[in-house]
């Protein structure tokens, strides 16, 4: 049958209930996501919070790009530091704008990654785990007692504080009056690397990490070489994640060893992934809309008198999420939506096309 | 020059015996469950504050107190791996090789206790004091403290005692047999699960010995445990995972390279130079120095 185009086709589609279910919940979503920052105008604590729970998102779907190859990592704060950090330095004391340090803060990042990765994501086991985390770790004391590294300023455990460009040229320099252009780009990352993460999943790669992951033995006896892909896998992540660090530096004006690069902002990220499913496209960005909000409403309401209470709510949803639902919460949420595409939107079309992921 | 030297070399030695307690009870567990305890540190922490409690409020000596935390941490470790562990065991059965799921959920576990301690104690350092935690004694012409000393020799019969309990006693035997080979353990009539139960258990015991012997000396924070596991992690994976005086030598060569190192770049560059043994290890001789588990 041929197929219209056009508003008409749309209109067509969606009265016919062509349309997959999932597309539409998509647009509808991105369309509220894009109204909210005009009805949310005089509340900049409620945009604050959706541009962190974007941010999250970006850095949970990066993380779980090495998730989708069947590996763990517990030290992603230091690749999103290492963004932050090159950046930063490089605006503040060489002068180049934080849209191109971005990519030098990719570059080391990926660089970083290399002699990490190399040498343990070749082992099985939990060596690449803790391998990461040990880096974050040292990378956290080393950054804190270095005042200066060659002609960078670090600022050790004082960190740097970006300041202002004042030769009218702020957005040029990733520098914004408001929250809302912030917000804008934040949205803009997180839709734009999960539709990355999406249609790498339906490459060569992809079906390569989905062997890797489900059986490795059996992948490798059939010629893919396991380590090599994974380590693809996470050098991509870290470039990734080092162009969100950036993002940070520029949205807080103000980064110290103690917010980039700790582990409990590593744990923070991995445990988005892991609630909404560390191996899906679509969890880890389901984890951050879930977890942010209650980190900052506890943080809001009782972060004075009770310290730590939201990563003690944090373990506790964690704990309970590994044990009575391993794929995380997008797996049954995927399940639901394909019923109901299936059984009551488009009863007449046959299945499966309109999955929105794998599993 | 050379007093210097050796001062260092002895205080890394011992400083190493501290690292290598913590580690012992990990590269113990991993061993036989084949799982890395992520939450090893914090669990630690929480009986370094069960010890100091001891002391606070009932004025029982950090020595004595073992006979109180030591079963209290081997309860506390059969009981998670027991409740927590076990249904991921079961669950997973016999085609997970390697269970990073349980890797996540040690980590939430570790997220729990420490925040969970930092709600209930406060961001607070707190520190036993008793009448010997600065004495010190003269061997030849190094001064060492009396109490790191104390940590030394029990680092070192810790090690020479679980080695000898596991090749000398039929629960030892038990616990390799399950650590070689789980379903033939099983089908020998071994009862895995509890043996994993108490070799989980066996591991927490051990590091709080070694802890509360740390007591007289260290200062403890809700926050020390993420620090000490990884200290652990590094050592377990230099000296082979799964080996108990692996565990021993990494930690005196770690200790060794910090305190020695120290002396001649500053203490920060040492501490990188840990994480560069690291890697090198594991890029030229994964299984560590002396581990015996296939990678």
């Amino acid at each position: 049958m041929k197929q219209d185009s056009g508003i008409k086709g749309l209109a067509g589609g969606l009265k016919n209930r062509r349309i997959p279910l999932n597309w539409v919940i998509i647009a509808v979503v991105l369309i509220v996501l894009i109204i909210i920052p005009f009805v949310l105008e005089g509340e900049p604590y409620y945009v604050h919070i959706f541009v962190m729970i974007f941010l999250m998102g970006y850095l949970a779907t990066a993380w779980g790009l090495v998730g989708q190859s069947g590996q763990l990592s517990f030290g992603h704060a230091a690749f999103f530091g290492l963004g932050a950090y090159t950046s930063s330095a490089l605006y503040m004391d060489v002068g180049i704008s934080p849209w191109i340090g971005m990519f030098v803060g990719a570059i080391v990042a990926v660089i970083a990654g290399l002699i990490i990765g190399y040498p343990t994501l070749r082992l099985r086991g939990p060596y690449f785990a803790l391998a990461t985390l040990a880096f974050c770790a040292i990378l956290q004391i080393y950054v804190r007692n270095t005042p200066i590294l060659g002609p960078l300023h670090l600022g050790a455990a004082w960190g740097i504080t970006i300041s202002p460009y004042l030769g009218g040229e702020g957005p040029a320099f990733f520098q914004f009056a408001g929250k809302t252009p912030f917000y804008f780009i934040a949205l803009a990352m997180l839709a734009g690397i999960v539709y990355f993460s999406y249609q790498l999943n339906r490459t060569r790669l992809g079906y390569y990490w989905l062997a890797i992951r489900g059986d490795q033995d059996a992948a490798e006896s059939l010629g893919i070489n396991a380590g090599r892909y994974r380590l693809t896998a996470f050098l991509m992540s870290c470039a990734l994640s080092a162009i969100g660090g950036t993002f940070y530096a520029q949205y807080y004006y103000f980064i110290t060893p103690f917010r980039v690069l700790d582990i409990s902002l590593s744990l923070e990220i991995a445990l988005m992934g892991v609630v909404g499913g560390w191996q899906s496209i679509f969890g880890p960005m389901l984890g951050a809309f879930i977890l942010v909000p209650i980190s900052e409403l506890v943080r809001a309401e009782l972060g004075s008198v009770a310290m730590g209470l939201h990563l003690v709510i944090y373990g506790i949803i964690f704990v309970l999420i590994i044990l009575f639902l391993p794929k995380g919460v997008n797996e049954p949420i995927m399940r639901g939506l394909s019923w109901l595409d299936t059984r009551h939107w488009r009863p007449s079309q046959n299945a499966n096309n309109g999955k929105l992921g794998r599993q | 020059m050379v007093v210097q030297l050796s001062s260092a070399l002895t205080l890394g030695i011992m400083l190493g015996c501290l690292y290598a307690v913590i580690a012992i009870g990990l590269s113990l567990i991993f061993g036989i469950i084949r799982v890395i305890n992520f939450a090893h540190g914090s669990i630690t922490m929480i009986f370094l504050y069960l010890g100091f409690f001891l002391w606070q409020f009932w004025g029982i000596d950090p020595y004595l107190s073992l006979l109180i935390v030591v079963p209290a941490a081997f309860g506390f470790g059969y009981g998670v791996q027991h409740i927590l562990i076990r249904p991921m065991f079961v669950r997973e059965k016999a085609y997970v090789v390697e269970p990073l799921g349980v890797l996540m959920l040690l980590a939430g576990v570790d997220l729990i206790l420490t925040n969970g301690a930092l709600l209930g104690f406060g961001p607070y350092t707190r520190a036993v004091e008793t009448s010997y935690s600065t004495s010190t004694m003269q061997l030849g012409f190094i001064t060492v403290s009396v109490t790191r000393l104390i940590l030394a020799c029990i680092a070192v019969a810790l090690t020479f005692g679980l080695s000898w309990m596991m090749n000398h006693t039929e629960l030892g035997s038990r616990i390799r047999a399950v650590g070689q080979n789980r379903e033939a353990a099983a089908i020998c009539g071994i009862n895995v699960h509890h043996v994993y139960a108490i070799a989980f258990g066996l591991g927490c015991a051990v590091t709080a010995f070694g802890g509360c012997a740390t007591l007289p000396f260290y200062a403890i924070f809700p926050q020390m445990g993420m620090s000490l596991a990884i200290k652990a992690f590094i050592i377990v994976i230099l000296g082979g995972l799964g080996s108990v005086p692996g565990a021993l030598l990494g930690g005196i060569i770690i200790g060794v390279v910090e305190s020695v190192g120290g002396q001649f770049v500053f203490a920060t560059t040492a501490t990188i130079f840990s994480l560069v043994i690291f890697l090198i290890i594991l890029f030229f001789k994964p299984r560590g120095l002396m581990g015996t588990i296939e990678v």
